[in-house]
């Protein structure tokens, strides 16, 4: 099957748009998440999630889309503060908190949101020269 | 050359056209994708001067290959202007320019269809 490339230039910067807003949802549950630490006295907190993208071959058109490959977990240590009175303190009063820094999710934000907008001006542009095609019949 | 032939030049540029803009929303789309290396088209120059003989169906069941603009090169990494450290060979900016360089050549295609077009009309009806 043959589909018109500028109908599949839409379908593709679609595709971007859907995993850069993925990015976007796990920077917003990390930086959520940024203070949670475990319910049980010593347990482990809230540990950051990362993202990671492939390109993926759709079969029935050939466009070669992009998808999220995998959501994992951040492996750094866990910062730990000593505050004997939290609840998830352990018997020498010191709490485990997320390795989540916010520095790290801020810049991951504004990539993603730069990327979304590459796709969106994609996506304009190639609306565009669809309504000029179109607009030659017009006349 | 005859000159209705500009009918079939334009029409074969505005494929090469959408083949690139196609080609720049998937550099695009996978920007963050690691290990993914940034594609283009060949240049129209190419294309036209490549001679474009069909194929022969001589049996129902063959299938003819997509007209031309399916040869994608894949572009050389000194040719990108960013490699990132994942191997990744995108470059926002330049795809940005690259997608501006193909709108600007569309409309000047679709301007010069119409207005060929309608000096064809005013032959015709005159």
């Amino acid at each position: 099957m043959v589909i018109d490339p500028l109908v599949s230039s839409l379908r593709i910067a679609g595709s971007g748009l859907q995993s850069q807003s993925a990015r976007l949802r796990i920077v917003a549950e990390n930086i959520a998440n940024a203070q949670s630490t475990g319910s049980a006295a010593g347990s482990d907190p809230y540990a950051r999630k990362t993202i990671t993208f492939e390109s993926a071959l759709d079969r029935a058109s050939g466009e070669n889309l992009v998808a999220v490959k995998s959501v994992g977990v951040d492996a750094t240590p866990f910062r730990t503060e000593h505050l004997p009175g939290n609840p998830a303190a352990d018997d020498k009063g010191d709490v485990k908190l997320p390795n989540v820094d916010l520095l790290f999710e801020m810049a991951d934000m504004r990539e993603a949101n730069r990327s979304y907008e590459a796709n969106l001006q994609v996506v304009k542009q190639s609306r565009e020269m669809i309504s000029q095609t179109i607009d030659l019949l017009r006349t | 050359m005859q000159p209705l032939a500009l009918f079939s030049l334009a029409s074969q540029n505005a494929s090469w056209l959408s083949t690139r803009q196609a080609t720049i929303a998937n550099n695009v789309a996978n920007a963050n994708t690691p290990g993914y290396r940034a594609a283009d088209v060949q240049p129209f120059s190419a294309v036209l001067s490549h001679l474009n003989l069909p194929m022969a169906t001589t049996s129902a069941g063959h299938i003819q290959p997509a007209s031309f603009g399916g040869g994608k090169v894949n572009v050389k990494t000194a040719d990108s202007w960013d490699v990132l450290y994942s191997g990744n060979s995108v470059d926002l900016e330049q795809e940005m320019m690259k997608a501006g360089d193909v709108n600007r050549a569309h409309a000047l295609n679709v301007n010069i269809t119409r207005s060929f077009h309608q000096m064809l009309m005013n032959a015709v009806k005159s």
